[in-house]
C-alpha cells in the first residue's frame, strides 16, 4: 500500500470508530429514555435523562461547580507536580547505575501492584480528612508510573549512542542533555501520562471514599440524598472533565514524542 | 485418461487478487498449463511479485484459482490434501508453543494419523534431518537452520508424495543453505518424493532441481522449463563443474531481461517506495 | 577506597540482599521514626505493628470482613476473567466485530469508574454484590484490551500450516489459538488482577458502616495506627498474594517463550 493510501485507510477507520461511538452513546441514551419513560424503571434507581439534562443545564448555568471543580483540579495539580518531581528525580537517579536499577526497580515494580488506595485511611488518620491527605495520596499513587517508567526510559537509550557521543567528546551534561533526554522522552512522557491519570482517578476516588469537598464528594452527598437526576447530572459533568484532562494529556504526550 | 507418472497437472490456471472492477483488482499469475512428472525436484524461480508463491498455494489448495483447475496424484484439488501434500514455508512455520516432536505429532494428529504411530514416524523424521537430540527443544531454542530443518521433518513425517517448498531456505545463511541443500538431495536420491522448490538464489536452483521453470516478470506465467539431468544425491564438487555453470549462467540470462522488466515497471512490491 | 565500585560489585553479585538491605534499612528508618519522632497517635513502629496483629484478628467482626474480601476478590475475578475471556474472543477473532466494538470497549475502558461507585452500592446494596460488580468492571476492560490484541498478533503461516496439513475448525481452534492466547490470557489475568483488587478495595473501603471500610474507619476515629496499620498490612499482603499467584501461572504457561 502506498503512504497516501494508509493515510486515507487510517482516516476512514478513525471516522467509523467515530460514527460506533456516536451510535453507542445515542443507544445508550435512547435505551435509558425508554427504559425511564416507557418501562417504568423507578426514578429512584434511574432518573429520567430528560430531568439529568436539565439538572445538567442548571449546574453549568449556576456555577455552583466551581468550587468543588476547583478544588478537585488543583488537588490533582499539586499531587501531580510532586509525584512527577519525585518521580523523574527517583527515576534519574536510579537510572544512573545499573546496579541501582537492579536493586530499586523490583522493589518499585513491587510494592506498583499494591493498590495503593489501601493505604487511604492511614493517610487520613495522619494529615486529617482535608486536602492533604488527599493530595498525599494523589503524590504516592502518581510516584510509581512515573518513576518505573523514567527508569525504563533512561535504560532503554542504547549504550551505542552514549558510547558514540563520548566518543566525540560530549561532556556529561551535554550528554544528558543531547542524548540521554531525547531518547528516554518517549518512555518518561508516557509515565507522566499515566502518573496523571492515577493522580487524577485518586483524587476524585479518594474524595468519594473520604472527604468533606471536592467533586467525587458531591457525588456522595447526591446519592445520600438521593437526589438521582442532579447526581446522574454531576457524574456526567466528571466523567466529561476527566476524559477532556486525559484527552488532553494524551494529545500533549504524542506532540512532545514527535516534536522530539 | 489418467496418468500416474504425472503427480501435479496445471490445466489452465490464473489468479486475479481481489475483486473485479475494484482498484485492487489485480492479475498475479497469467494462465499457466503444465504438467510436472513424478519424482524429482521442480524448482520454481522468477521476479519477485511474479506469483510463484501464488501458483504453490494454488496447487497447495490453499487458493482457489480464479480459473483453471489443479489435479495432484490424479485428484482435482478443492482445499488442502492433507495425504497427498505437504507444505514447508518460507519463515518458520512451526508452532511455537509446542516442542519439536510435538509439532510433528499435531501433524500428524490433524493429518489423522492414529495415535499409536505418531512416535515412531515423528522420531524416525527427526532422525533423517538430523534432530534426533532435539526432539524437546521449542522452536525458540533452535537455530534458523535447524528450525527450517524440523519443518522438513514435520513435512516429511506426513509421508506425502508431493513437498511444496516456498523458500524454505531463503532466511538463512548461504554456508546452512548449502548444507540443507546437500541433505535435501540425499533425501530424493532415497525416495520417489515429487518437491516443487521456490526458490530466489539461481546456484540452489541448479544445484537441487531436475527441473527448473523460470516466470516471466510480473504478471508471470512459465516462460521456459529447463532440464538440469545430474543423479542424485548431489555432491558440493557439482557446484565447480562446467555443467553447473553453463546452466546457472543461462538461468541468468532467462531472468535477466525478466528483472529489468519487474524494476523498470517501477512497482516492485516490496521495494522501498 | 572506592565505596561505589565496591558497592555496585556488591549490588551486582547478590541483588536479592542488595534489595533485602533497602527493605530492612525502610522498615528501620520507619521504626527510629515513630518511636522517637511521631507522635504515636499517627504512626505506629513496625514492631509494634507486627506485635500487635493478633489483635486485630481477635477484633470482633475482622475475621469475617476479611474473609467476605477475600471471597469477594476470588468470585469477582473469575466473572472478570469469564466475561473478558467471551467478550475478548469473540471482539478479537472477528474484524467486524473489531472495528465496531472495540472503540466503545476503549471508551468505557477510559471512564473513571469511580464516579459510579455510589450508584454501585445502590442498585446492589452494601454487601458483597456491590463489590463483586464493581470488582468485575474494573477487572474486565484489561482483561479484554489484552485478548483482543493477543488474538491479532497470531502469525497467519501457522494457520495456514495447519490447514495445510488438515487440521479441522476445531483443531485449529484447540492447538493453535488456544495455545496462542495463552500468554495474552494470562497477561489480561495479571492486569485484571490488578483492576479487581482496585475495584473492590475502593468499594470496600467506600462502605464505612460495614466490611473493612467500616473497621478502617473505626481504627481512623480511635486514632489506632496499630490495628490501622496490621489490617492494611493484612490486606496488602493478600493483594500481594494474588498477584504473585496470577505471576507465577503467567510465567509457567509462558515457557516456550524464552
Ligand atoms: N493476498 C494478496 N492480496 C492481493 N495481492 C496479492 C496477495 N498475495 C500476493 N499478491 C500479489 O500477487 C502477486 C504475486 O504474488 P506472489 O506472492 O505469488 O509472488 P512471488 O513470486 O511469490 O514473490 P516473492 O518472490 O517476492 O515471494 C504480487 O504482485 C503480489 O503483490
Ligand atoms: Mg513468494
Amino acid at each position: 500500500m502506498t503512504a497516501r493510501g494508509v493515510v486515507a485507510a487510517r482516516r476512514q477507520t478513525r471516522w467509523r470508530s467515530g460514527l460506533a461511538q456516536i451510535v453507542f452513546l445515542l443507544a445508550v441514551v435512547i435505551l435509558w429514555w425508554l427504559a425511564a419513560n416507557r418501562w417504568g424503571a423507578s426514578p429512584l434507581l434511574l432518573p429520567k435523562p430528560q430531568l439529568v439534562f436539565f439538572e445538567l443545564v442548571d449546574i453549568l448555568r449556576s456555577g455552583e461547580f466551581w468550587p468543588d471543580l476547583l478544588l478537585t483540579l488543583g488537588e490533582a495539580a499539586a499531587a501531580f507536580a510532586i509525584s512527577a518531581t519525585l518521580g523523574l528525580a527517583t527515576g534519574f537517579f536510579v537510572s544512573v547505575s545499573p546496579a541501582l536499577v537492579k536493586v530499586f526497580e523490583p522493589l518499585l515494580a513491587a510494592v506498583n501492584a499494591v493498590p495503593i488506595i489501601l493505604f487511604l485511611p492511614l493517610y487520613i488518620l495522619f494529615f486529617g480528612l482535608g486536602a492533604p491527605s488527599k493530595i498525599a495520596l494523589g503524590a504516592t499513587i502518581g510516584f510509581f508510573p512515573i518513576a518505573l517508567n523514567t527508569i525504563a526510559g533512561f535504560s532503554s537509550v542504547d549504550r551505542l549512542y552514549v558510547r558514540s557521543a563520548r566518543s566525540m567528546g560530549a561532556s556529561p551534561a551535554k550528554l544528558v542533555r543531547h542524548v540521554l533526554v531525547p531518547g528516554a522522552l518517549p518512555i518518561v512522557l508516557t509515565g507522566l501520562r499515566m502518573g496523571f491519570t492515577v493522580t487524577l482517578l485518586s483524587i476524585i476516588g479518594s474524595e468519594t471514599i473520604a472527604s468533606l469537598a471536592g467533586l467525587g464528594h458531591q457525588i456522595v452527598n447526591l446519592a445520600e440524598a438521593m437526589e438521582m437526576p442532579r447526581m446522574f447530572a454531576y457524574i456526567v459533568f466528571v466523567i466529561v472533565i476527566a476524559a477532556t484532562l486525559n484527552a488532553i494529556v494524551t494529545r500533549f504526550e504524542k506532540r512532545a514524542a514527535a516534536r522530539r | 485418461m489418467r496418468d500416474p507418472e504425472i503427480a501435479v497437472k496445471i490445466k489452465n490456471v490464473a489468479h486475479y487478487f481481489g475483486e473485479a472492477g475494484d482498484a485492487k483488482h489485480m492479475l498475479a499469475l497469467r494462465e499457466t498449463t503444465i504438467d510436472f512428472r513424478r519424482g524429482g525436484l521442480l524448482a520454481l524461480i522468477g521476479p519477485s511479485g511474479c506469483g510463484k508463491t501464488t501458483l504453490l498455494n494454488v496447487i497447495g489448495g490453499l487458493l482457489t484459482p480464479t480459473q483453471g483447475s489443479v489435479d495432484v496424484c490424479g485428484k482435482t484439488v478443492n482445499g488442502p490434501m492433507p495425504r497427498e501434500i505437504a507444505y514447508v514455508f518460507q519463515e518458520s512455520a512451526l508452532f511455537p508453543w509446542n516442542t519439536i516432536k510435538e509439532n510433528i505429532h499435531l501433524g500428524l494428529l490433524f493429518q489423522g494419523v492414529p495415535k499409536n504411530q505418531r512416535e515412531d514416524r515423528a522420531r524416525q523424521s527427526l532422525e533423517t534431518v538430523g534432530l534426533g537430540e532435539f526432539a524437546n527443544h521449542y522452536p525458540g531454542q533452535l537455530s534458523g537452520g535447524m528450525r527450517q530443518r524440523a519443518a522438513l521433518a514435520r513435512a516429511l513425517s506426513l509421508d506425502t508424495p508431493v513437498l511444496l517448498m516456498d523458500e524454505p531456505f531463503g532466511a538463512l545463511d548461504e554456508q546452512t543453505r548449502m548444507v540443507l541443500g546437500e541433505d535435501l538431495s540425499v533425501l530424493l536420491s532415497r525416495t520417489q518424493k515429487t518437491i516443487i522448490f521456490v526458490t530466489h538464489s539461481l546456484g540452489e536452483a541448479v544445484f537441487l532441481a531436475d527441473q527448473v521453470a523460470v516466470f516471466s516478470a510480473r504478471p508471470g506465467r512459465i516462460k521456459e522449463v529447463i532440464a538440469v539431468d545430474e543423479p542424485h544425491p548431489r555432491r558440493s564438487g557439482f557446484v565447480k563443474a562446467e555443467k553447473f555453470t553453463r546452466l546457472r549462467n543461462q538461468l541468468y540470462d532467462l531472468l535477466h531481461d525478466e528483472i529489468r522488466k519487474t524494476v523498470d515497471q517501477g512497482s516492485r512490491p516490496g521495494a522501498f517506495l | 577506597m572506592n565505596v561505589g565500585r565496591f558497592m555496585s560489585r556488591f549490588v551486582t553479585r547478590y541483588p536479592g540482599w542488595s534489595r533485602l538491605a533497602v527493605v530492612v534499612l525502610f522498615f528501620a528508618l520507619w521504626e527510629i521514626l515513630a518511636r522517637f519522632w511521631i507522635d504515636k497517635m499517627f504512626l505506629s513502629p513496625p514492631s509494634r505493628v507486627y506485635g500487635e496483629i493478633g489483635k486485630v484478628f481477635a477484633t470482633k467482626g475482622v475475621p469475617e470482613a476479611l474473609g467476605v474480601t477475600f471471597f469477594e476478590l476470588g468470585v469477582a475475578f473469575a466473572f472478570a476473567v469469564m466475561i473478558g475471556l467471551a467478550l475478548g474472543l469473540a471482539i478479537g477473532l472477528n474484524s467486524f466485530a473489531r472495528r465496531s466494538f472495540m472503540p466503545i470497549v476503549l471508551l468505557l475502558y477510559g471512564i473513571p469508574q469511580i464516579t459510579i461507585l455510589p450508584l454501585f452500592i445502590l442498585y446492589f446494596g452494601i454487601g458483597a454484590p456491590s463489590k463483586i460488580a464493581f470488582g468485575v468492571t474494573h477487572g474486565v476492560f484489561p482483561i479484554v484490551l489484552t485478548l483482543v490484541a493477543g488474538v491479532q498478533n497470531l502469525k497467519p503461516v501457522l494457520m495456514t500450516s495447519a490447514r495445510s496439513m488438515g487440521a479441522s475448525r476445531w483443531h485449529i481452534l484447540r492447538y493453535v489459538l488456544f495455545p496462542h492466547m495463552v500468554p495474552s490470557l494470562f497477561a489480561g489475568m495479571r492486569l485484571g488482577m490488578a483492576g479487581v483488587l482496585l475495584g473492590v478495595l475502593l468499594a470496600e473501603l467506600y462502605v464505612s458502616i460495614s466490611g473493612i471500610g467500616h473497621f478502617t474507619s473505626m481504627f481512623t476515629q480511635a486514632f489506632d495506627p496499630t490495628r490501622l496499620l496490621g489490617l492494611i498490612s493484612i490486606l496488602a499482603a493478600m493483594a500481594i498474594a494474588l498477584n504473585e499467584i496470577v505471576r507465577r501461572a503467567e510465567a509457567h504457561f509462558s515457557k516456550w517463550r524464552a
